[in-house]
């Protein structure tokens, strides 16, 4: 044995015992108590994940109250991404989901299933959605065979409806997924009570249409949150936490759908009738596409807004294939999805002589009793070349207000010729709104133009090839003045023009939306309305009477006598509701005409302005003029009269 | 009543002959024991029967079972006199190291890179864990039988004797059984009376040895994650950090009470990986917290105290020598499980003996505590 004695060396092991144990006990406290708040929090941020719920959507009232945009629920078939994951067969198991989908009601091919089963777009905590809309049956099915369906679940989704189907899809919209930029780019509204931001997520539906875009922050629900524990693959294992998603905000237009239906049933009624039939002057009309714009002089509000041809938003509410995008995007050769009445360009035709009348009658170049002779044709430039009259009719000698009755366009090329060298009839335009877009509180309007000699030059310089000319000639002044080659209008404009004149000179911004109501409250709760949209004066028109007096009373003379849409008014009864308007058509190189109507009433107290633009459609009073005068059936209550078959109206 | 004296004469074992050895039990070792295993079996169905809602209890039958022919182990280890293992110690040793011969031929099976198995059915056996009984049985007999009388050449006699199975189980490679092996055998020297000068000599060629091996191509490199996670531990590209922080986290969230049993997040969501084998503290921590942790850690160092004391009331040398080695294989084992657990030590894949999931190394255990109880009951004659 050495020096060191057993006894000693038993005891090295014993105060070796201690100490193992003292640092276990000392670094236990240290962890369990000391440092445990900081590594508590992170390891409850590795379990918990956050899910947002989205909202239900506001609705879209009219302006009686009627709900034009609904949600209902939608019942999605979703798959499990970490049960897909550890299937072998995925065909065989596509195939027995599409078996069972089409056996209860939801026809599906297998290999929409794959695609959709396939796609990476979503995490672990997502189901991945195969199929929408899929009956109450499906739900019972699975649930009762759940085991023979690994990782299917069916979940309620909340979609819009649509409860007057098509009627003013252009002005309601549709939602959609939200793009990756537009989650980038889109600024969330605020909650109503909360104040907080309704905060996008990539699975958030969004407005990508209409109002359901342009009140986009309003619509929008208050996402509920939803949050969950997951196991160290990130599956969810159960909820642990959630708040109750909140309904977004009402939003009341000022549109009235039974006017916005009349307009686009009169709109597309008229439209068939034309379609394939001859003009006069043998051109055959296409008639693809029209629009009906229904204003408010007073404030500014959109009571109609009909386009043709248009589509059904409902089939944008589950996503809509690209296919059928496509087939929307060419129908008769023109898009379903653009809104013409706010961004189809037509030259204004003699509907613009309304401001050239107001630019001669402000300037003092003429007054409503100076007379010129109408021999039919207007000689213009060196050597002269002739401007006629529609169908080279002689009016004789009138003065402003029978010159607008007839449209005498021998009279406006004579105005035009004197303000040749000026910008008067541009500067007026301008005034009434044209040459700038209106401000209306939809997406993708389009402005129009009005050209003056500077801009043609401008165009030319730019474009030498497009634009061949850019010198201003005396024949471009004489087109202006009837509306004609250096200038385009949107329907809205047109219509805002004539709303302008109607009120005394007030261009307001048409707005579609008259307020924001809450959507659990009645407007005449307190606090149920959260905002109103008040009116935007835009600008103004100085219309003294000497300018309005000869101006309205020549336009009222349009729908009666001598006036050229007296065809259209036939048995429309005016004494107490009197229509002031003016035809157009305008002419658009180896095509029809196009057909348009501009108009307000009543005389005495304007509350509308209507307007009507039909492509390749013939005469203004043809087809316009009668489409306007059913809308106005409705609008002043008299017996509703359906489309006439007649094809050859009036002049011009 | 004829009966009766009968019975009690038949056997020296009843606790009522006041002859018997079983008089002589300590209660402790076996309550201590008993506990353990109880909370094993609890723990590692904690960490094994998943996030629900449809639980797992694979792991809990195991385990339950592991511990039920554990105790039948322990018994006869308990039961049989120790001086008859005296004599068997050879015939141990020797078939501990055929198997672990056997074991890295083709007949053993390999997970995770080492081929330290025999399947057998559903379970596998792992007989370098019996190595450690086998190692401390021929130990204690050499080192009994050289009375404290130790040399050079009895000193390479006993490297050699303990550096065989430590060579054939560096072969599977098992870095952590090779490792609780040469501490059990260190201690077992230590006591076993070898010249202080020897244990400097040796500590240093240990030292050198460790260097050595760390910088040869010997080392996997897993086993280099591990140690480089413990001196590097913001190298967060080594799966090994990643194991730490788990284990970490897991156990700071127990905090001074737990979580409860079953209402463990981490444990629940299985966020600790390997954590019902060298992890299953964590579970522990995190659903019984500072308060059940600690108790655990107490019960240890109960078990370890009255394993000393075996070791120093001990009949013979031989009984002693066996008490220090299975005391230098529990607290080596629970100091490196515990303080991997908690970051203070390397990661190795030692169990944590009693408590970790596994049939070889729980039935080890108890055969080790079997022989503490067998020298503890036999200390008077």
């Amino acid at each position: 044995m050495d020096t060191v004695s057993p006894r000693i060396r038993m005891s090295v092991l014993g105060v070796l015992v201690v100490a193992c144990f003292v640092a276990l006990f000392a670094r236990l406290w240290y962890l369990q108590v000391m440092e445990s708040p900081q590594l508590v929090g992170q390891a409850s941020a590795q379990t918990r994940r956050t899910l947002a719920v989205e909202a239900p959507r506001g609705r879209i009232l009219d302006v009686k109250g009627r709900v034009l945009v609904d949600n209902r629920t939608s019942l999605v078939v979703g798959v499990d991404r970490n049960v897909l994951d550890k299937i072998k067969d995925k065909d065989a198991y596509a195939s027995s989901i599409a078996d069972v989908l089409t056996r209860f009601g939801t026809p599906v091919k297998t290999a929409t299933i794959q695609r959709r089963i396939s796609t990476q777009q979503y995490d672990q905590l997502h189901a991945v959605p195969v199929a929408t809309d899929v009956s109450q049956e499906v739900m019972i099915f699975l649930s009762e065979h759940a085991s023979d369906y690994p990782g299917l679940s069916v979940t309620r989704q909340s979609m819009r409806v649509y409860p007057y189907g098509m009627a003013a899809a252009n002005v309601l919209g549709y939602v959609g997924r939200i793009s990756a930029e537009g989650l980038k780019n889109l600024t969330p509204g605020n909650d109503p009570d909360t104040g907080k931001p309704k905060i996008y997520g990539p699975d958030s539906y969004v407005g990508l249409a209409g109002i359901e875009a342009s009140y986009e922050q309003d619509l929008r629900g208050t996402p509920g949150v939803e949050s969950i524990e997951v196991d160290s693959e990130n599956r969810p294992v159960r909820r642990v936490d959630y708040t109750e998603p909140k309904p977004g905000n009402d939003v009341q237009l000022h549109l009235d759908i039974d006017v916005q239906l009349r307009a686009e049933q009169a709109l597309s009624d008229k439209l068939q009738v034309l379609r394939g039939t001859a003009q006069r002057d043998g051109a055959v009309r296409g008639a693809p596409a029209g629009s009906v714009v229904v204003l408010s002089p007073v404030d500014g509000g959109v009571i109609a807004l009909a386009t043709y041809p248009t589509y059904d938003p409902a089939e944008f509410a589950g996503g809509i294939s690209q296919d059928r995008y496509n087939e929307l995007l060419d129908q008769n050769g023109v898009s379903a999805l653009v809104d013409r009445s706010i961004s189809g360009q037509y030259a204004p035709g003699s509907t613009f002589k309304l401001v050239t009348a107001v630019a001669a009658l402000e300037h003092g170049l003429i007054n409503a009793n100076t007379y010129y002779n109408d021999e039919g044709v207007y000689y213009v430039g060196d050597p002269p070349r002739p401007f006629t009259n529609s169908g080279s009719v002689k009016n004789g000698g009138i003065a402003l207000p029978q010159a607008l009755t007839v449209s005498s366009d021998v009279f406006f090329y004579w105005l035009g010729d004197r303000m040749d060298g000026t910008t008067d009839i541009q500067d007026t335009a301008g005034a009434f709104g044209f040459d700038a877009a209106t401000g209306i509180d939809l997406p993708n309007e389009s402005a129009g133009y009005v050209w003056t000699a500077a801009d043609k030059k401008a165009l030319h310089k730019k474009y030498p090839d497009a634009y061949p000319d850019g010198d201003w000639f005396t024949g471009d002044n004489v087109q202006l003045a009837i509306g004609q080659y250096v200038i385009t209008v949107t329907p809205i404009q047109l219509a805002r023009a004539y709303a302008a004149f109607a009120n005394g000179g007030t261009v307001h911004e048409p707005h579609v939306a008259w307020r924001v109501l809450r959507s659990d409250a009645l407007p005449t709760d307190e606090g149920g309305i959260l905002r109103t949209i008040e009116p935007v004066v835009k600008g103004t028109v100085a219309l003294p009477p000497a300018v309005r007096d000869p101006i309205a009373s020549g336009l009222a003379g349009v729908t009666t006598g001598l006036g050229t849409a007296t065809s259209a008014f036939v048995g429309f009864d005016q004494s107490s509701f009197k229509i002031v308007g003016k035809t157009g058509t305008a002419q658009v190189e180896g095509k029809a005409d196009t057909s348009l109507f501009a108009s307000y009433a009543p005389l005495s107290q304007p509350r509308f302005a209507v307007a009507a633009v039909m492509e390749e459609s013939g005469f203004g009073a043809e087809a316009s003029g009668e489409v306007v005068r059913h809308v106005y059936e409705l609008l002043a209550e008299q017996p509703l009269t359906a489309v006439s078959t007649a094809t050859q109206g009036t002049r011009d | 009543m004829f009966q009766s004296s009968i019975s009690q004469r038949s056997s020296r074992l009843s606790r009522r002959d006041p002859t018997s050895p079983l008089r002589h039990l300590d209660p402790i070792i076996l309550g201590c024991t008993i506990l353990l295993a109880i909370i094993g079996v609890i723990t590692v169905y904690s960490a094994t029967r998943g996030a629900g809602p449809n639980y797992s209890n694979t792991y809990l039958y195991k385990q339950g079972t592991f511990v039920v022919i554990g105790f039948g182990v322990l018994m006869v280890f308990t039961i049989i006199d120790y001086q008859k293992l005296h004599d068997w110690a050879w015939v141990f040793y020797g078939i501990t190291n055929l198997l672990l011969l056997l074991v890295i031929s083709p007949l053993g099976s390999s997970t995770n890179g080492a081929q330290a198995w025999f399947a057998l059915g559903p379970f596998q056996l792992q007989p370098a864990e019996f190595a450690k009984i086998s190692l401390i049985g021929v130990l204690a007999f050499m080192l009994s039988e050289f009375r404290g009388d130790i040399d050079v050449r009895r000193t390479i006699a006993l490297l050699a004797v303990a550096g065989f199975p430590v060579g054939l189980i560096m072969l599977q490679p098992d870095l952590g059984l090779a490792l609780i092996l040469t501490v059990v055998m260190m201690a077992m020297l230590l006591i076993g009376g070898i010249p202080t000068r020897y244990i400097v000599v040796l500590t240093l060629v240990g030292a050198v040895g460790v260097v050595g091996a760390l910088n040869s191509p010997v080392i996997k490199q897993y086993q280099q994650d591990r140690l480089m996670a413990f001196s590097n531990p913001e190298d967060r590209s080594n799966p090994a950090v990643y194991n730490i922080s788990q284990s970490k986290l897991a156990i700071a969230s127990g905090q001074l009470t737990g979580q409860g049993l079953f209402q463990g997040t981490q444990t629940r969501l299985g966020t600790v990986p390997e954590q019902q084998t060298d992890f299953i503290f964590t579970a522990v921590a995190e659903q019984f917290g500072f308060l059940g942790s600690g108790l655990l850690l107490l019960l240890y160092a109960a078990l370890c105290q009255r394993i000393l004391r075996t070791a120093r009331v001990a009949r013979d040398q031989f009984g002693s020598l066996i008490c220090v080695g299975v005391l230098a294989m529990f607290l080596f084992s629970i100091f490196e499980n515990v303080g991997m657990a908690m970051g203070i030590m390397p990661v190795t894949g030692i169990p944590l003996l009693l408590l970790s999931a596994g049939g070889s190394s729980t039935i080890t255990a108890m055969a080790a505590i079997g022989l503490v109880l067998n020298v503890h009951m036999r200390r008077f004659r």
